[in-house]
């Protein structure tokens, strides 16, 4: 049994809006009406010792949704069009009924509708027994326990692709810059060693948000192999989806032209059953050649102590 | 692969809605009362483009002579640019403007609101989210 079992009736009349924005420095963000993974082009160029080459701004229309990297494709639901949506892991179609008025819909209406859309995917981690009392309360009490919510690191997977990487002979650097709109995040960056070295060990390691990651290619795939957690963070915005200090993240990206594919395989020992891989994202380089990574809003939460019933995303 | 069924009953309309929607890092119902909107008028105390969302804070002095802060909620750096609120040289607000603000009220009677729309006292009109008042 999963802990918020799958779906089975989900009814929402509701608009869903998906437009990305702030993705392309200084330009106006486009209305996107489809959630589908942007298909590749151009060429893969090559550094140095002959792998691909990740360097680059990150941030072009990609797998956004209203500014946040693709949190509907995290568990799984992709749109394909104005009347079409699909869950991935299982690659059943999701019955989808075009409203029956044109009539612009209000927030509330619209909210749920993409709360719901969120929720129907099945690409869930897997609790065992024991935590599923705290991950329902988590979930429920997102508002106030959504470490996330209060401008605190996303941490890892969570914090999916990086807006900037840096790629050279020995390491790579990735930039994850704070966010506002769905989530409330700060700045995040990791330098990841790629010269060989093995992990410190775990129980030397005191838990941070990013942990402690180490990277290797896989024939064109930069693997990036992680531990030494804090707990502090979730996978998700929605789900209540905690872990605990003993969690191992190992992520895969793959550049193929203009494109750079990411997954997460999250196993955690003391929480879940069996290892759990998100959705792959996908997101496009920025076409710009001179784009830079604009400084991120600083983070300072003031509504959440305004919040009056536990309603959530 | 029964367990993955998913028999999910969605009625959407992808286009339909304003990019102010759906935008809150929480659910903005829990917050802001969709069907109540008031107007206040008060000087600019500041204007801080911050994460998740940005906020005015106003000056506005209360009938015994004190002077109330209150805070408004609003968008992204992206909304706040293409609606013109920048720097005051290029037509944004500066401290001690005088503004007139109508704003969604706060579910929790405290001084704030989710910002709807700013008039100076020049006749500039700064608009930042649809009404929402179209409740069914």
């Amino acid at each position: 049994m999963r802990v918020l079992a799958c779906s089975r009736i989900i009814a929402a009349a509701g608009a869903l809006c998906l437009c990305s924005a702030a993705v392309v420095a200084q330009e106006a963000p486009r209305l996107r009406t489809t959630n589908a993974p942007p298909k590749p082009s151009g060429v893969t160029p090559r550094a140095a010792g002959g792998h691909p080459d990740l360097t680059g701004v990150w941030n072009a229309l990609g797998d956004n949704l209203n500014g946040v990297p693709n949190q509907i494709a995290n568990n799984g639901v992709v749109i394909e069009s104005d009347t079409s949506a699909r869950d991935l892991k299982s690659g059943l179609a999701i019955a989808v009924f075009p409203r029956n008025t044109n009539r612009v819909l209000n927030e509330e209406q619209a909210e749920r509708a993409a709360s719901l859309l969120r929720r129907s995917g099945s690409n869930r981690p897997v609790y065992k027994p024991e935590h599923w009392e705290m991950i329902k309360n988590f979930d429920h009490n997102s508002n106030e326990e959504d470490p996330s919510n209060n401008c605190m690191p996303a941490g890892i997977p969570r914090g999916g692709i990086p807006s900037y990487i840096g790629q050279f002979p020995n390491y790579v650097i990735f930039i994850y810059p704070g966010q506002g709109g769905l989530i409330a995040t700060q700045t995040m960056y990791r330098m990841i060693p790629t010269d060989g070295r093995r992990h410190t060990p775990l129980q030397e390691l005191d838990g941070s948000y990013t942990g402690e990651g180490i990277g290797h290619w896989e024939g064109d795939t930069l693997v990036v192999d992680s531990w030494g957690f804090t707990p502090n963070t979730w996978f998700d915005q929605i789900g209540g989806y905690a872990h605990g200090e003993n969690m191992h993240v190992v992520e895969r990206f793959r550049r193929e032209g203009n494109t750079l594919t990411w997954t997460a395989t999250v196993e955690d020992p003391d929480y879940l059953l069996e290892p759990w891989t998100t959705t792959p994202r996908v997101a496009l380089l920025n076409p710009r050649a001179d784009a830079v990574l604009p400084e991120s809003l600083p983070c300072s939460e003031r509504d959440l102590s305004h919040i009056v019933t536990k309603e959530h995303h | 692969m029964s367990r993955f069924r998913i028999a999910a009953l969605l009625t959407i309309s992808f286009t339909a809605l304003a990019a102010a929607g759906v935008s809150a890092h929480h659910s903005i119902q829990a917050q802001f009362d969709i069907n109540k909107s008031f107007t206040i008028a008060g000087s600019v105390a500041k204007v801080e483009w911050i994460n998740p969302h940005s906020y005015l804070t106003l000056n506005v002095k209360a009938d015994d002579g004190k002077v109330e802060k209150w805070a408004f909620e609003m968008g992204a750096a992206g909304q706040l640019r293409r609606t013109g609120l920048s720097r005051a040289d290029r037509g944004g607000l500066k401290a001690g403007d005088a503004v007139t603000i109508k704003a969604l009220a706060a579910r929790d009677g405290s001084n704030s609101g989710l910002l709807q729309e700013i008039t100076t006292a020049d006749g500039r009109v700064f608009k930042l989210r649809p009404d929402g008042t179209e409740a069914q």
